[in-house]
């Protein structure tokens, strides 16, 4: 068996969380992982440090990583940031790779955490990753329809599962013991579902008027950023604000609480949420979830993925929360659908890397005619990196070509529009000095 | 049987109208409830408004009522219509539903999941019906009748005008797609650029919806996310890119030697009449430019590696045919398996 040396690449606060869960369970498997964070501004101490407690972290710019002559002691690479950056990165380090003679390692990337929605462009940005990491076989099943037609239908996914704590999912559902725990709901909110205002306030007033009508039970809601915390989508109005503007004063019950979600899950007997990942911590830490089904079966909410689970309620409906408590069952088959179960766990990720060690496929071409994806060097940064280099080369025409690509995507950005005018000169005069005045771009 | 239809909107009518001229041949006798009267003066058409057309009496007479709307007139149809049936102590008729426009990805399951209170779901090809059972999989709605009848939404009948004498790029415009002004001021300067890079081709930019509700609006009043605003704004564009009327849509593509998009439903009809057809792929795969629908269509393609269009329009690869298919192509019979299907669901 392999000893495996893996480095975790990541950088917003989620990604850093997901890679967080992933490297205990690789530990346990008896992986040795490292992880690297970006550093990013907003990033929440609490969450680096809670890395640094777990083991070995580094924190190097995408740059600096990829000169480091560490890079060469790891067996494979995982990298979990948002869809640009992950293509950058693959590209980036295949590019050094190449320049540097080094041996390109496997390099696998996954999810963060349920995906509810952009899963055609998600995918579109991972290809050519040698290992796709997918929740279950949902999400392989719509891989497989949307890859199907194409020529990257032999791309390789394996399923690592959504259990988030950084252990197994159990093979039966979770046994939720409530007579241990306290009479308290947490309900962990997401900053964009809903993202209408109204839709907002009338959400924290149904949790109002729930705890209202459970005066023997704590309502909590978790925000899922502190104001001044930053996250992958931005916030308009923070949630505190939300519950001024809808409720004006709390009832005594009702309150927000900046704790970690992993302790107010150990402690609560009840997880409500509208689609958040959550639900996966909650079932993980024995914490019984519930869905708010209140908004409908709607695809801007996220709340079809959990359509099956058998959780969905209407808080606007229940008649207190020791009623609500009552006949909560969830569906094993629907848990197993979604992949929170030990068929699907990281060791089938380190199975996988073993296989692909002894026999490294070539990779599937991701510029094939009639066929754009993201991950083919599409992002804007991507491009401007390789007009840089058409330039270095004196090849203006492909310059000016991947910049007038570059310039569609980006058409406000003036330093672009410089530079494509720049190399658009056919006197060679006029283009250097115009090169010249215009910033070049670099990663 | 006796079908009633009740839709509303530029889409809805159009979609019910092509599905009414569909079934007729087939023995179904068709009566359009809209605000608007059908082009064909022959259709059966009372001038109901959507709701008012629910609550009706006159529905409890059909075999079954087709409903395509938007907003949410969509389901207050059904909700409307089990009341009027309590009411009038009467069987509420089936009523069927589907997407009007050639969907899929995130916007097809949205579409999908507001319909989900109609007896039957109407699709187009096997990449919907298999969305739809991964969407609705272990759910309460997991058996949701559904039947796949072809491209129904969108013309395909074999037209018979000419292809222009000049060779024509029919550019699709779709008037507030890219949601960007300053998107749509670059992608109409590249426009610009290729028609004068290619003298002999005319560039004609044909908006695939209407600019103004207004169709007499002062030009400066179209959106500014269209292509045509651009041109209208233009002093001196190049004299062989010109502005299509929203309203000779069909026959534009129709006459086009080739036809370019980022994700309008028009491409579809283009590709099925045969024309060289380019998808817009330097944006990549976006779920808001209905990227997931020609993800594998074989059509995408940067523009840059277009021009000049002399050159390279004439060895753009052809459509994936497996693609073509799944989105609906393969179902020859779309309004038979309709009818059948219904005669199914009669109670």
């Amino acid at each position: 068996m392999t000893n495996h040396h893996l480095l975790l690449i990541a950088d917003s606060d989620s990604q850093l969380l997901a890679c967080q869960a992933l490297a205990q369970a690789l530990r346990q498997c008896g992986a040795c992982v490292t992880i690297n964070a970006i550093p990013r501004e907003g990033t929440p101490q609490a969450v680096i440090d809670a890395l640094k407690r777990g083991g070995e972290l580094w924190s190097q710019t995408k740059a600096q990583l990829l000169r480091d002559r560490r890079l060469a002691d790891f067996s494979a690479i995982g990298v979990y940031l948002a869809g640009s950056k992950l293509a950058e990165f693959r590209s980036s380090y295949h590019r050094s790779c190449d320049q540097r003679q080094r041996e390109v390692l496997p390099l696998f990337c996954g999810f963060n955490g349920v995906v509810l929605e952009r899963f055609e462009e998600a995918i579109a940005w991972r290809l050519g990753y040698d290992l796709i990491c997918l929740n279950g076989p949902r999400d392989q099943a719509r891989l497989e329809q949307v890859l199907r037609h194409t020529p990257f239908a032999a791309q390789h996914t394996v399923l690592t599962g959504l259990s988030r704590q950084g252990g197994q999912a159990p093979a039966a559902p979770p046994q939720v013991q409530p007579q241990m725990r306290e009479r308290q709901l947490v309900f962990a909110e997401q900053v964009v579902m809903p993202s209408k205002p109204g839709e907002r306030r009338r959400m924290v007033q149904l949790l109002a008027r729930l705890a209202q009508r459970s005066p023997h039970w704590q309502v909590v809601i978790k925000p899922r950023v502190a104001p001044h915390e930053a996250t992958f989508h931005s916030v308009d109005t923070h949630i505190a604000d939300t519950l001024r503007e809808a409720l004006g004063s709390l009832p005594a019950n009702l309150q927000l609480s900046y704790a970690p979600l992993p302790e107010l899950l150990r402690q609560s007997r009840l997880l409500a949420t509208v689609s958040s990942t959550a639900f996966f911590d909650a079932l993980d830490l024995g914490c019984q979830p519930v869905l708010l089904g209140d908004f409908g079966l709607r695809q801007d909410l996220g709340t079809p993925f959990f359509a099956g689970s058998g959780l969905v309620r209407q808080l606007g409906e229940a008649e207190d929360l020791d009623a609500l408590e009552q006949g909560l069952t969830i569906d094993p088959a629907w848990l197993h659908w979604v992949g929170y179960h030990p068929d699907h766990s990281v060791a089938n990720l380190l199975a996988a890397l073993e296989r692909r060690g002894e026999q490294r496929p070539d990779a599937t071409p991701l510029k094939p005619s009639g066929y754009v994806v993201n991950a083919g060097d599409l992002s804007t940064n991507q491009l401007r990196c390789g007009a840089e280099n058409a330039i270095s080369c004196r090849d203006y025409a492909e310059a000016e070509r991947l910049l007038e690509v570059a310039l569609l995507q980006r058409p406000d950005n003036r330093n672009i529009r410089r530079r494509l005018q720049a190399v658009r000169y056919s006197n060679r005069l006029l283009r250097r000095l115009a090169l010249l005045a215009s910033p070049a771009f670099r990663l | 049987m006796r079908l009633g239809l009740i839709c509303d909107g530029q889409t809805g009518q159009r979609a019910s109208e092509l599905l009414a001229g569909a079934l007729q041949p087939h023995g179904a006798e068709m009566t359009l409830f809209s605000g608007t009267p059908p082009q064909d003066s022959a259709l059966g058409w009372l001038p109901l408004e959507p709701l008012a057309a629910a609550a009706n009496p006159l529905l409890f007479g059909f075999d079954a009522v087709g409903v395509f709307l938007e907003g949410e007139a969509l389901a207050q149809v059904p909700r409307i219509h089990r009341q009027a049936a309590t009411l009038h102590q009467q069987q509420p008729v089936t009523l069927f539903s589907g997407p009007m426009r050639p969907l899929y990805g995130d916007a097809l399951s949205a579409d999908l999941l507001a319909r989900l209170d109609y007896d039957l779901l109407c699709l187009q090809g096997d990449m919907q019906v298999q969305h739809l059972q991964w969407l609705l999989r272990g759910t309460d709605y997991e058996q949701k009748p559904s039947i796949a009848i072809g491209l129904w939404c969108l013309p395909t009948h074999p037209v018979g005008h000419r292809p222009s004498q000049q060779p024509l790029l029919v550019v699709l415009d779709q008037p507030q797609i890219p949601a960007s002004p300053l998107t749509n001021a670059v992608l109409y300067e590249r426009l610009c650029n290729a028609a004068r890079e290619s003298p002999s081709w005319l560039i004609r930019l044909q908006p695939d919806g209407p600019l103004a509700a207004d169709p007499t609006a002062d030009p400066s009043t179209w959106p500014e996310t269209s292509l045509c605003w651009h041109h209208h704004q233009d002093r001196k564009p190049p004299a062989n890119l010109q502005l299509g009327q929203a309203d000779e849509l069909a026959w534009s593509v129709a006459q086009a030697s080739a036809c370019l998009g980022l994700g309008s439903d028009w491409l579809l009809p283009a590709v099925i009449w045969g024309k060289p057809t380019l998808v817009l792929g330097d944006y990549g795969i976006r779920t808001e430019l209905n990227g997931p629908l020609f993800f594998s269509s074989g059509l995408m393609q940067r523009l840059v590696d277009c021009l000049p269009l002399h050159e390279k329009i004439p060895a753009l690869p052809a459509a994936n045919p497996d693609w073509l298919d799944a989105i609906g192509w393969a179902v020859a019979d779309g309004p038979q398996r309709l009818l059948l299907k219904l005669q199914d669901q009669q109670p």
